[in-house]
């Protein structure tokens, strides 16, 4: 038989467990609080029971027995009478308010007994109440019994004990009722949190948990496994993308590769034609196919960790210095003025290569769409947040608001660009490093148009303040 | 010269083998860590190719093991890993250079060529010469036939580079690696721009142009 699911959960089972250790610790002060009151009684009784023996055994020693017998009719008409029986030595009877001594086997030491002593009450209605007593031999060898009535001792007792049996029954509902609840209520996020691991685990990876803003340890959870899916997204996205991406960009030079040295066999085998400028050419593109699966992997691999290797803390703005130092023969050559503005005395955490690399790449791209007679700016400066941002301001064509967030995807190139040389790869590649370093990039509009030039981009990357 | 090539791909090796024969190399081959250790201790040679990831003992323990017996043939590591931590490590252990999986074959000669150079030039030079050019590396002035030529820092770095791998192909990721101290593949040929300036320098105006272009590989400097 399968239990419902509310009592197979954790907080129900902790909750009967605590219940269980609750019903025994209130049990034993239950149990306590019954023995004092109820064993508090009872000796009451018998302390009333011995006085009253007392006073009749000073009478009998002071008077003798026939005082004794007097007093005995006497008391027994008071208010609240004792019970009395005084029996010869060999035991008749001689007076009392009862009919025989309810003590077996008397020895001659004093002795106690309980009984029963029947009443009739006013409709006439036989009842039996408990009652006490003690014997005691007199000193002439008389008996004489002295009870009392412990019918209102045991009422007493009665209701103590009833009002613990409540006592502990609201203990055990009270305790369920609050067990159910905590774990309905706690059940609920769980139920809540497992489906959402179903489902992503049944390949809805967009599922999301539920974060209730109660800022407790279940949200801490459903926030914790959020992120963790989105990681999770993002990375199987990249290598999704990873695999289209190698297979898209490798295609064309490959198949490019294939036709050239098919074409150059053709040549050789019919004898004419020069071989060697095919086979050179082959040769190069080679290498683009070899650079453009070295930046493919380098991405998947950035993605893959998360993080960037071997980080150390430098002056940004030696390594914009290095590459402001590579590049600007570079932008001459292209009749572009190159300029920089570095601020000094900087520092970010990171890996040197690849954000030497990112620049590089953040400079290429400006120069391969920066026109003639135009101008690239490389700056290093603080921003107000205390992030160290490097940037590269151009004068080309720039990219239209709408496709920035599409520039960055890797090997996302505008349509206006097909024509252009390269592997793409470029800003994914600046994006990842970003990201692995826990920075971003941001594009902008760079100065604007001026004549024919412009709008221009701005690339920014943006580092966290070591 | 002698080259000894430890590397498990078999078909990677004999590609290897048979382009650095054809260069004029003499190449012994290892199939895994031991059998290269083996060899390594048996032979003499220039240059050793070691891949790092092999069965039975890795490049790098491999590499490691020869240091401790006092062994310094350089060592050009090859790797299918590639991040820098890996090049770091691999030089830790006493790897010379790193080259990572897949590499352009020029490149790899181009490299182990300049390594075998290096072990050639183990005493202190003040001086270069490479035909009618000289360098002067205390000075740190230039002429070439007579003639003082005026260069930046960083060219005078390049040339400084070329001339000690003169006869030798270097590569652009080589000479970024080597003059600029950066490890990293630019996607556009920035360093073609360096070398032209630099070129304009030292070849302008006379009749043999000593830095050479080498088709698919990179640039030679000819005495």
């Amino acid at each position: 038989m399968k239990l419902p699911r509310i009592f197979r959960t954790t907080p129900f089972r902790l909750t009967l467990l605590f219940l269980a250790l609750f019903a025994s610790a209130a049990s034993a002060f239950l149990a306590y609080i019954y023995v004092a009151t109820a064993g508090e009684a009872t000796r009451r009784t018998e302390r009333e029971i011995r006085r009253e023996m007392r006073s009749m055994v000073d009478v009998y020693d002071r008077a003798g027995l026939d005082a004794v017998n007097q007093s005995l009719i006497e008391r027994a008409a008071s208010e609240k009478p004792f019970l009395y029986l005084l029996l010869t030595k060999d035991g008749r009877r001689i007076s009392g308010t009862i009919e025989e001594s309810p003590v077996d086997d008397f020895t001659g030491a004093p002795a106690w007994a309980t009984f029963q002593v029947t009443d009739i009450d006013a409709q006439g209605h036989a009842i039996k109440h408990p009652a006490r007593g003690l014997q005691e031999r007199l000193h002439n060898g008389e008996i004489l019994f002295v009870g009392a009535d412990a019918g209102e001792d045991e009422a007493y007792v009665g209701k103590i004990v009833r009002a613990l049996q409540a006592a502990g029954l609201l203990v055990v509902v009270l305790g369920l009722a609050g067990g159910v609840l905590v774990s309905r209520n706690v059940s609920r996020t769980m139920v809540d949190l497992i489906n959402v691991v179903e489902r992503v685990r049944n390949g809805e990876t967009g599922v999301r948990a539920h974060v209730r803003g109660a800022r407790d340890e279940f949200d801490e959870l459903a926030q914790g496994v959020n992120e963790m899916l989105d990681r999770l997204e993002r990375s199987m996205a990249g290598h999704k993308h990873a695999g289209d991406a190698i297979a898209h960009d490798l295609r064309s030079p490959l198949t490019r590769l294939r036709a050239r040295l098919e074409a150059a066999y053709i040549d050789v085998e019919a004898g004419k034609g020069n071989p060697e400028e095919a086979l050179a050419q082959a040769l190069e593109d080679t290498d683009g196919v070899l650079k453009t699966f070295g930046a493919v992997l380098s991405i998947a691999r950035l993605q893959a960790a998360g993080q960037a290797p071997d980080p150390v803390l430098f002056d940004p703005a030696d390594l914009a210095a290095d590459m402001s130092e590579l590049y600007e023969p570079f932008c001459e050559e292209k009749d572009i003025e190159f300029s920089s503005e570095l601020t000094k005395g900087l520092s970010v955490r990171g890996n040197r290569e690849f954000l030497a690399q990112a620049v590089a790449n953040i400079l290429d791209n400006a120069v391969k769409y920066t026109p003639a007679g135009g101008a690239i700016m490389l700056r290093v400066r603080r921003r107000s947040s205390g992030e160290v941002e490097f940037s590269v301001t151009d004068t080309g064509p720039g990219v239209p608001d709408e496709d920035r967030e599409r520039v960055i995807q890797r090997f996302v190139r505008l349509e206006n660009s097909r024509n252009e040389p390269g592997a793409g790869l470029g800003l994914s590649l600046v994006a990842a490093v970003a990201e692995a370093h826990g920075g971003r990039l941001e594009l902008s509009e760079g100065p604007g148009k001026v004549g024919d030039m412009g709008p221009g981009l701005r690339v920014a990357f943006i580092l966290p303040r070591a | 010269m002698r080259i000894l090539i430890v590397e498990d791909d078999l078909e990677a090796a004999e590609a290897m083998a048979r382009g650095l024969t054809e260069a004029g190399h003499d190449c012994v081959r290892g199939a895994d860590g031991e059998e290269g250790l083996a060899a390594a201790r048996e032979g003499q040679f220039d240059v050793m190719v070691v891949d790092r990831m092999m069965p039975k003992m890795n490049g790098v323990q491999l590499v490691e093991a020869l240091r401790r017996e006092g062994d310094r043939t350089p060592v050009l590591f090859l790797s299918a890993l590639g991040e820098v931590s890996d090049r770091v490590d691999g030089l830790q252990a006493g790897g010379d250079d790193y080259l990572v999986k897949p590499y352009a074959f020029p490149e790899l000669i181009a490299r182990i060529e300049a390594l075998a150079r290096r072990r050639d030039t183990g005493s202190v030079q003040t001086l270069l010469k490479v035909g009618d050019l000289e360098m002067d590396l205390i000075a740190r002035t230039v002429h070439r036939a007579g003639q003082e030529i005026d260069l930046q820092p960083r060219e005078f770095q390049l040339l400084e580079f070329m001339m000690r791998h003169a006869g030798q192909s270097v590569t652009r990721t080589m000479l970024l690696e080597k003059v600029w101290h950066y490890h990293f593949d630019p996607q556009t040929n920035v360093i073609d721009v360096h070398i032209s300036r630099l070129r304009s320098k030292i070849d302008k105006g006379f009749d043999r142009a000593m830095l050479q272009t080498v088709r698919g590989a990179g640039y030679r400097l000819d005495a």
